[in-house]
């Protein structure tokens, strides 16, 4: 039988040839099972899966992330994996991870890999501009004060890379230096935009903005090819940036070690740091045929020691959402100083954002306000209140 | 004022035709002449249906990420639209600077390129054939081409703005509200230039050398040959351009899409641009639709004007 | 305002005599020449640019400060491209080939039809069906696509060629048919009488005597409609659900701004090899085209 497999990771250079050799491999381990991939751009990957699945020629497994798997489930378009996830599969996931494709009360889609943002620094760039490159900033107001460095030292090196795009990702990004403000622009279908902690949010993102700190409304994956030119001092980004730059410097894991380090990203007034994972998951469509097959594809992908150390940890250059590693894995987990930055230090910090049909219809909202405060005198006071009465109607009309 | 007007064509240097052809009388009476079925019944399907269904879509709640089925909501999309939604009044302003700046820029370059190479002989028409190069450049690879050389860093144009002292820091192109409207027509104007560069060069082509000579022996100088005598004979050629080149812009979609996704903020959102981010990013089609609905009457407004123009025009 | 409309016909083009129309010496000139000469470099340097950076290895075409040539001359972006494929650029070229030329194909010969019968038939709603034919040039591309994608799903239409074609071939029938109009327009009547008395019907006098005379129209029409398919970006955006299926446009902008990093080298090269196939098209006709369509639309009305 024949599953189909919408990715993303067959769309793109860096992962194409190392989800292909998962593919023939599985397909060698499994002879009566083929996997046809469907590969899509990540940016249409949600809207090619939904009108895949409206017009009834749905996938059968899907690569999905956040809000897009959110999006899927509430137009019903996802199966449940309460019956295929066996107790042995759930002892051997990291329970936090597990939960992150808990919707409804139904586990609707797995883990495959684990990214959540933080902080990468460069110590070149620092060590340049008479930073400390050992010491990276640990609240937003030494953020500032080490881009305002970087920007006096180093014009020609953008201080801070984040992404303000208007997507979900861009949302996404920035949910975490929000909860660290103690803003919460909306909850379910009502807005709470208008908020002190979300005026903090947004002078914050005002500074950043007016000094040019970073490139407004720039994808955050165009951060990663400065970044391997050092032109890039603190990088907000999950552990793709890694592979980018090892894949474009050919420099080895150690050396790009010592010019890189990974940190929580910075806290604001709540004192409490945070994160949002970017985490790719699998999940099954509910018109699948071949239901079974489809899950055993998806373990097999997320789970087996062969995909996680020829897949996982090399090619997607993420962390296995396993609470054991296989041996071939673990040896390579440990030969990478970030792994234990990430479940030690970063992995706890992360807080789920409001995924769903909500968020779908409030991310313009926030994301053109933030370009907004950003670009124009706007004040933050008076955008807040905007983005109030923008969030309410626009939650109104939330499928 | 008196105006010695040409008549009007643009047809230049096309081999002349008769006066209006005789037409056969035999098949006078039918409705539908078959020859013209298929296209009409190819329209009808696939212009007309969704006409309809746009306009019955407006009057929903459809939304594709919802899983219980859309219900009517009435005028609701509507009022939205006109008493509470300030973007669509932006998209609105965006779509129309765009479409007439554009057009406006283009056409005049055209213009006066087309009045510079006029007398260019043999060999050197050739530079007036290398000038029409942006023509041929698709649609999509001038959104990459000017996207790849407005970036902030790395982009050839701030690059050389700062080599040449011009700029001391790179300017936003794509990344501020400012800039990314005057980057988009930049690459727009670039692109149909060519247009009326071809456009200008073949009506003035057409300008009949009696009229030149007669002009030459009244001793008319440079500016009142062209004035007087050339600038008459464009007029057609200038009104068609335009038209067709605003009917063109109004709708355009790749460009912009492809630099900016109507970003940032909504500062380069056009109505095209709007109607496809309310439809397939936030699945909303009913709004969308109404949207679209909208849109659609203000061009057919447009369109009915244009007719109008070209038939007293043409009479 | 009075407007008199002279008698003079400017219909003969007469070449004028080479010296009839040269100035003397002017300062002026100098002007001119200036101004031809930034025009041109403006025109060209866009294009140059594109053609220097696919020729750049993919670090130096990322670099913040580019340089203004290909210190080092590399292949590698077109390698990546046509050899290595790690981009599935071939498929999208070969479906955008394919699709648009069919598309061409359709929309001709449906045009023609139609053209013709708006130019010698005298049909009863044949003023107000052009008119409207020509209305429909100017709606939204947009306002349809929602519809046309809910429409192609009931018909299982979606994400197939046919779908795509369809789309392509809708849009471009309307200017199709006013271009073919201004071209038969040109035509004497007195041939296709001469025909009749031959003993042609009306079709075959069409297919043998009429349009052997309007190739150039033909041609035109088609390369029209090739050149709109060949842009078109948001049918297939929407329509094409599968990268096997997806042409040029979209596939480019999925391939090259993605999610990891953007790859200016190909996407240059991407850019080159794209531009290539609507140059020759464009330049092969630039001349009937700008003719047909001022034509078209002017003796529409």
């Amino acid at each position: 039988m024949t599953i189909n497999f919408l990715n993303w990771a067959d769309a793109e250079t860096a992962t194409a040839p190392g989800i292909h050799q998962m593919i023939a491999e599985f397909e060698k381990e499994h002879p009566n099972i083929t996997v046809k991939s469907v590969p899509v751009s990540y940016s249409d990957a949600e809207h090619q899966a939904l009108l895949q699945f409206r017009s009834g020629n749905a996938p059968d497994v899907a690569e999905m992330q956040g809000n897009y798997t959110f999006d899927l489930a509430s137009a019903g378009a996802l199966a449940s994996l309460d019956s295929y996830a066996s107790s042995s599969y759930k002892s051997n996931i990291i329970s936090s991870e597990l939960k992150l494709g808990q919707i409804n009360g139904h586990l609707e889609a797995i883990p495959w890999t684990v990214a959540p943002f933080g902080l990468w620094y460069n110590k070149t760039d620092m060590s340049k501009a008479g930073l400390n490159p050992n010491n990276p900033p640990k609240t937003l107001d030494e953020l500032l004060t080490d881009a305002a460095a970087i920007k006096a030292h180093e014009p020609n090196v953008i201080p801070i890379g984040t992404d303000t795009t208007n997507r979900t990702y861009g949302l996404d990004q920035n949910w975490p230096f929000m909860k660290t403000d103690g803003a919460q622009p909306f909850s379910g279908k009502s807005a709470s935009a208008d908020t002190p902690g979300m005026v903090k949010y947004l002078t914050f993102m005002q500074q950043i903005g007016k000094n040019n700190y970073t490139t407004v409304n720039q994808l955050g994956g165009k951060f990663r090819d400065p970044s391997a030119h050092n032109d890039v001092a603190f990088d907000v980004d999950g552990p793709y940036l890694e592979g980018v730059v090892l894949s474009q410097t050919k420099e080895t894991v150690s050396q790009f070690a010592q010019n890189w380090g990974l940190t929580t990203i910075p806290v604001g007034s709540s004192g409490q740091a945070y994160s949002t994972p970017t985490d790719h998951q699998l999940v099954m469509f509910s018109n699948s045929k071949h239901k079974q097959a489809a899950w055993t594809f998806m373990e097999w992908l997320s789970t087996s020691d062969y995909a996680v150390a020829n897949y996982t940890v090399p090619v997607e250059q993420s962390i296995p959402p396993l609470s054991k590693l296989g041996t071939q894995a673990q040896s390579l987990m440990n030969s990478n100083p970030f792994y234990s930055v990430y479940i030690k230090d970063i992995v706890p910090t992360v807080v789920l954002p409001p995924w769903g049909p909500a968020y779908t219809a409030a991310y313009t909202p926030i994301m053109t306000t933030i370009q907004q405060v950003m670009t124009t005198g706007t004040s933050p006071s008076s955008a807040a209140k905007s983005l109030q009465s923008q969030l309410q109607s626009a939650l109104a009309g939330a499928g | 004022m008196t105006l010695a007007s040409p008549p009007m064509s643009a047809t230049a240097g096309e081999p002349s035709s008769p006066a209006v052809p005789k037409r056969p009388r035999k098949r006078r009476g039918r409705i539908f002449d078959w020859m013209a079925l298929p296209a009409l019944v190819v329209l009808a399907a696939v212009i007309g249906y969704p006409i309809v269904k746009a306009i019955q879509l407006s009057f929903t709640n459809t939304n594709l990420l919802s899983s219980t089925g859309a219900h009517s909501v009435g005028f609701s999309n509507y009022d939205t639209l006109f008493n509470n939604d300030p973007v669509f009044w932006q998209a609105l302003e965006h779509t129309m600077v765009y479409t007439f700046v554009s057009v406006a820029v283009a056409g005049l370059i055209g213009l006066l390129l087309a009045l510079a190479t006029e007398n260019l002989g043999g060999a050197w028409r050739f530079v007036r054939t290398l000038m029409l190069a942006p023509w041929g450049v698709p649609v999509i690879v001038v959104a990459f081409l000017f996207y790849y050389m407005f970036q902030d860093r790395g982009g050839i144009v701030n690059e050389t703005l700062v080599n040449l002292g011009l700029v001391h820091t790179p300017v936003h192109w794509l990344t501020s509200g400012n800039w990314a409207l005057v980057a988009v027509i930049v690459a727009n104007v670039w692109s149909i230039t060519p247009f009326f560069l071809l456009m200008f060069t073949a009506a003035l082509a057409s300008v009949p050398n009696e009229v030149i000579e007669a002009a030459r022996v009244d001793r008319a100088g440079t500016l009142g040959m062209l004035t007087r005598i050339k600038l008459p004979y464009l007029r057609t050629a200038a009104l068609l351009g335009t038209l067709l080149m605003v009917i063109q812009n109004f709708n355009n979609f790749p460009l912009i899409y492809s630099m900016t996704k109507g970003g940032p903020v909504y500062s380069t959102t056009t109505l095209v641009i709007y109607v496809y981010q309310l439809a397939f990013s936030q699945f909303h089609l009913g709004f969308a639709s109404a949207v679209g609905v909208i849109w659609l009457i203000i061009l057919l407004v447009f369109a009915g004007m244009f007719i109008r123009l070209m038939r007293t025009g043409n009479a | 305002m009075t407007v008199a409309v002279s008698e003079v016909k400017p219909r003969e083009r007469v070449e004028p005599a080479p010296q009839a129309r040269r100035h003397r010496f002017r300062p002026g000139r100098i002007v001119v020449w200036l101004f031809i000469l930034v025009g041109l470099s403006v025109a060209l340097a866009p294009v140059y640019w594109m053609v220097a950076t696919s020729f750049k290895t993919p670090f130096a075409a990322s670099s913040p400060t580019p340089s203004y040539w290909p210190h080092q001359f590399s292949l590698s972006n077109y390698n990546e491209l046509l050899v290595k494929g790690s981009v599935p650029f071939k498929t999208y070229l070969v479906n955008s080939v394919f699709t648009s030329v069919l598309a061409a194909l359709a929309a001709v010969i449906i045009s023609a039809l139609a053209g013709y019968s708006f130019s010698r038939s005298t049909w009863k709603l044949r003023g107000i069906t052009s008119v409207v034919v020509l209305a429909t040039q100017m709606l939204p591309l947009v306002v349809f696509v929602g519809p046309l994608y809910l429409m192609l799903l009931d018909a299982h239409l979606l994400n197939s060629y046919l779908g795509l074609i369809i789309g392509y071939t809708s849009f471009a029938i309307p200017f199709g048919a006013w271009l073919m109009k201004g071209f038969f327009d040109a035509v004497p009547v007195e041939l296709e009488e001469a025909a009749r008395v031959d003993g042609y019907g009306r079709f075959s006098t069409l297919v043998r005597v009429v349009l052997p005379t309007v190739i150039p129209g033909l041609l035109t029409t088609g390369v029209f409609v090739f050149i709109n398919s060949w842009n078109n970006l948001l049918y297939p955006l929407t329509l094409i659900t599968s990268n096997s299926k997806q042409t040029l446009p979209p596939g480019l902008l999925d391939s090259f701004v993605g999610q990891f990093n953007t790859d200016w080298g190909g996407m240059m090269a991407a850019a080159v090899i794209t531009t290539v196939p609507l140059a020759i098209a464009f330049f092969a006709v630039q001349r009937s085209m700008v003719r047909g369509m001022t034509a078209g639309a002017l003796a529409g009305t």
